[in-house]
């Protein structure tokens, strides 16, 4: 089962969901795919409340504050 | 009656829209994560040029189009403006809608109106080189067409998962010179990093990211380049509002609602900020921007587990980062509920100068096949979004006996997206509910794949 993913503009299926963020669920798992699954069900099987609330529950990263994090880690590496 | 509305060549706007100069409330500055301080000009030079920093920072409400980028913008604007007759036909709606189509564009959406000036302005910097990083093409094709027009080299690092599975806009990208590579890659070190854990990563957005900007600051003469958010990919984007503008006025019309898809802001901006300057200023209009319900960034927020008390003792209970009265604790103490939207497209929510609808998938596929078999142009999945509200207030305006005047933006054709469409004209979209055996291998997979510590 595919759905269109809205942030990669492709049909997607949920295993790529469910481990997109380094490992973690996307932030759009349940809103994507409530009708379909039963999100909760499968995240509380396959993940830690930390890890849970690492990917839901923590403060997102603005587009500009994820590029300046790059842009630090990067000047790290050089 | 005519179908189309054209704008001569010589009657293009010769300068952006900046709203900036224009809103009731300023743009809070962006904040560096590292110290909290407003980010300063030069730590964005390692990745931009400062004739584009200078204009992301700018408060000039006019901002005059260089020569060299009218010049490629000419290819193909200004797009025509058109008249949706067979659809309110369908409708039997009074409403009058009217679309602009930015899918005329060469890389088939209203990317390359910032792609152009983007790459005529690093060039001008002395720039030889771009990077950046796309998702399904759409941002990477425009880009790379535009700078084979301005003689620079490119590199864009694509979600691999794209990448193996959609190869269209790679190719395009290629045919214009430019040079895409999956992402995780072994070119870079946040890449390789990737790889290493797992050979076969499928590859996300923020890795992508993190590749073009590590290439971008370790490589002699090379920048970086983001097709949405910003505020200067914002101000290129205006051109839309201001040609349909001068478009209506040339019939005689004014519109009553403006409509665009939001995801990163970017197209909606384009055809909305040069009529909220007008509402801003007095004009009684309505603007609308449509997002998805599975991400609805405006209306509702992100969906978020709630552990329901800070001791974590309670069930972990799904729901939206806003509404129902429900802020978790750090979106709130940040400020930052609209995180994924561009921060001027969240200025003029939160001043009320917008609304937001969200639509589902089926409904917008719904909408998209309705226009397509009417209009004739097969939209972009998310210009789909659009059209959906387009289709819902011609239909307001029927049920109330109103002679409305609707504007649209359709951002984008689909031609590249068939596959999404197949997938709802075959009935793999529908809301059904995923079979037990699937979920249980979902499952295994799920225990064979690395997790975080």
């Amino acid at each position: 089962m595919e759905i269109y993913c809205p942030q990669l503009g492709m049909m997607i299926g949920i295993s790529y969901c469910l481990k997109v963020q380094e490992g973690l669920p996307c932030r759009n798992t349940f809103g994507c795919w409530k009708e379909r699954v039963d999100v909760a069900a499968v995240l509380k099987a396959k993940f830690t409340d930390e890890q849970l609330y690492r990917a839901f529950n923590t403060l997102p990263k603005s587009r500009l504050q994820k590029i300046l994090e790059s842009v630090r880690s990067a000047r790290r590496e050089e | 009656m005519e179908k189309k509305v054209f704008l001569s060549e010589k009657d293009m706007p010769r300068a952006w829209y900046n709203i900036q100069a224009d809103l009731p409330h300023p743009l809070p500055p962006p904040l560096n994560p590292a110290t909290g301080e407003p980010i300063t000009p030069d730590m964005l030079e390692a990745i931009f040029p400062m004739n584009l920093i200078e204009q992301e920072m700018s408060l000039s409400r006019s901002i005059p189009i260089p020569d060299e980028v009218l010049e490629q913008l000419l290819l193909w604007r200004p797009t025509p403006m058109y008249r949706a007759t067979a659809l309110e036909k369908r409708l039997g709606t009074p409403a009058r809608i009217y679309y602009k189509n930015e899918g005329v564009s060469p890389a088939g959406s209203h990317k390359p109106n910032t792609s152009v000036a983007q790459a005529y302005y690093n060039k001008e910097a002395g720039i030889k080189r771009l990077t950046t990083e796309t998702g399904a093409g759409q941002w990477g094709s425009a880009l790379a067409f535009a700078c084979n027009r301005f003689g620079l080299e490119i590199k864009v690092y694509m979600v691999r998962v794209s990448f193996d599975q959609k190869p269209y806009r790679r190719m395009m990208m290629e045919t214009w010179g430019g040079t895409c590579v999956p992402s995780p890659s072994p070119d870079t070190s946040a890449g390789r990093g990737f790889l290493e854990a797992d050979p076969d990563h499928s590859g996300s957005l923020g890795i992508a990211i993190s590749e073009a900007i590590e290439d971008a600051v370790t490589s002699e003469n090379t920048k970086y380049s983001l097709g949405s958010v910003l505020n200067h990919v914002l101000l290129h984007q205006s051109v839309i509002g201001l040609e349909a503008r001068k478009q209506l006025e040339s019939i005689g019309e004014y519109p009553d609602i403006i409509i665009g898809c939001a995801g990163g802001g970017s197209n909606f901006a384009g055809i909305a900020f040069p009529f909220i300057r007008d509402k801003i200023h007095g004009k009684d209009i309505r603007v609308i921007a449509s997002e998805p319900t599975s991400c609805p960034t405006l209306t509702r927020g992100h969906y978020v587990y709630d552990f329901g008390d800070t001791a974590k003792t309670t069930p972990l209970l799904p729901m939206y980062s806003i509404g129902h009265g429900f802020i978790p604790a750090p979106i709130h103490a940040g400020g930052l509920r609209y995180h994924g939207m561009a921060p001027l497209v969240s200025r003029v929510f939160t001043d009320g100068l917008i609304e937001a609808k969200a639509y589902n998938q089926l409904e917008t596929f719904a909408a998209g096949i309705a226009f397509a078999r009417t209009e004739g142009f097969i939209p972009a999945p998310e210009t789909n979004h659009a059209i959906a509200c387009a289709i819902e207030e011609a239909k307001r305006a029927k049920e109330e006996g109103k002679e409305r005047v609707i504007l649209m933006n359709f951002s984008g054709h689909g031609i590249i997206d068939l596959p999404s469409y197949d997938a709802y004209l075959s009935g793999k979209l529908q809301d059904h509910v995923m079979p037990d055996e699937e979920i249980e291998k979902l499952l295994k997979e799920l225990d064979e794949y690395p997790k975080p510590k």
